[in-house]
């Protein structure tokens, strides 16, 4: 948005149209443009949508959308999500989506990342980017493992387990007896939502309140994400 | 040696006359045609398929770019003399051109930010590719359409138990940080090559059709 001053006042740098349209009225036109771009705000269409197919019960929460193998994601939960998160107002929840669509292993990764989340809750772990939290654990590891080792567990789906059990400390016959828990169950198939979400702009997708999915290109800074949250959390 | 002096003299004497006289020939449309699907061929057959470098979103766009100039190039190459095939050549010609442009664009800002702390400003990759007109290339073709690289990313990325080949190693290892015009110094990624690529045809089919127009312009003045 910022833009268009930017190419108008470049523009009135060629002789020909200056001797048509007065300098002062040129600049005055670039001034108002940015002061009613910053005024107005977020707009739909360019900054975010509003979701056809809402999620369903997410009143108050921001969601994500990802995949292990998404590098965008990965860079977002270094720098920006968990600063995003730790500011959002109190009553709003940040709620992780993995996409069991994307990568070789989108389904065991959506299955441990849910037993892992249920877990931290029976823990009382209150934010998913706590340290202790052993779903963080397992998704930095393969996060780590996929795009900075540029790991693929070519073996099959054991050793790809294997890397999120080790890191985050549980073993393999706990996994399998945890992940029959019905609640576990319940968020797998809640997360089946994030197909359609993601068939909209790829991944990472920031979804406020279920209804408003942010554009990720109109994201210019972590300050302006929680801002672009809040004024959603309040439509 | 005399035909290149010949083709000079023409030039020299005449530029749009020369430049129109050429576009009617098959040569210049053919090595539009050649060009593009050689260098599909090198992303596909050398960089993907032995080099084991995969494809993201924007390069298999970018490989759809130069399908359409490949496909403008042989369909005026019928016959370039006969206006609606030469129309259609051009259309397609710069219909892949500027698509390509805008996804080799598109694909420097996300290498950029994918390369960066700073990933703003991008939207990254789909979930599923989208071609123009909704084409399911990477259904029909997927070996060749389909994104199965990561999004920013060109590294090889060897499947384990692959023997390579000595050339194969020495590619692997010289392209180990991605694909680089000059891989040692990290200059001019392949978006920007790309780029680079694109707006020579550009000028070249350019200055072929604005030659074509000037000539036909000029000959209905007489």
């Amino acid at each position: 948005m910022l833009v268009v001053p930017f190419i108008i006042q470049h523009k009135f740098r060629f002789k020909g149209v200056v001797m048509k349209i007065p300098q002062l009225l040129a600049k005055g036109l670039a001034l108002s443009m940015l002061v009613a771009t910053a005024s107005f705000g977020f707009n739909e269409g360019t900054d975010y949508i509003k979701l056809e197919k809402p999620i369903n019960n997410a009143d108050k929460t921001l969601i994500k959308v990802f995949s292990y193998d998404c590098p965008f994601c990965y860079k977002y939960d270094k720098a920006v999500t968990p600063g995003v998160v730790a500011k959002l107002p109190n009553g709003v929840s940040f709620k992780p989506f993995h996409l069991k669509t994307k990568g070789k292993y989108g389904i065991q990764a959506s299955e441990l990342f849910a037993t892992l989340i249920i877990k931290d809750k029976d823990n009382g772990i209150q934010s998913l980017f706590d340290e202790k939290s052993q779903f963080k654990k397992a998704k930095m590891a393969y996060y780590k493992a996929y795009h900075d080792k540029k790991e693929r567990w070519d073996s099959g789906a054991e050793s790809f387990l294997e890397t999120g059990l080790a890191a985050s400390g549980i073993s393999k016959a706990d996994f399998e007896k945890a992940k029959e828990d019905p609640r576990v169950k319940a968020m797998i198939s809640e997360w089946e939502q994030s197909y359609d979400v993601a068939k909209i702009q790829g991944v990472p997708a920031f979804v406020v309140n279920g209804k408003y999915l942010i554009y990720t290109q109109s994201i210019k800074s972590p300050q302006g994400m929680l801002d672009l949250v809040n004024e959603l959390l309040a439509k | 040696m005399n035909f290149f002096k010949t083709l000079w003299q023409e030039f020299k004497s005449c530029p749009v006359g020369a430049i129109a006289k050429w576009q009617d020939a098959r040569f210049l449309w053919l090595v539009m045609a050649a060009a593009s699907i050689f260098l599909i061929l090198v992303a596909h057959s050398l960089f993907q398929n032995y080099v084991f470098m995969k494809p993201c979103e924007q390069c298999v766009y970018i490989r759809f770019a130069f399908l359409c100039m490949a496909i403008g190039g042989l369909i005026a190459a019928i016959n370039p003399k006969n206006v609606a095939l030469k129309i259609i050549g051009y259309a397609f010609g710069f219909w892949g051109i500027i698509q390509g442009i805008l996804y080799s664009i598109k694909l420097n800002a996300i290498h950029h930010a994918a390369h960066s702390d700073d990933p703003f400003g991008v939207q990254g990759c789909s979930a599923e590719p989208s071609f123009p007109l909704g084409l399911p290339l990477d259904v029909w073709a997927p070996d060749w359409f389909k994104p199965t690289g990561d999004c920013g990313f060109d590294s090889p990325i060897v499947p384990d138990g692959v023997e390579l080949s000595g050339l194969q190693q020495w590619l692997v290892n010289y392209y180990a940080d991605g694909w680089y015009l000059f891989p040692s110094s990290h200059s001019v990624n392949m978006a920007q090559a790309c780029l680079f690529a694109y707006i020579v045809c550009l000028i070249l089919l350019g200055a072929m059709f604005l030659s074509w127009i000037i000539r036909t312009i000029q000959a209905r003045k007489n």
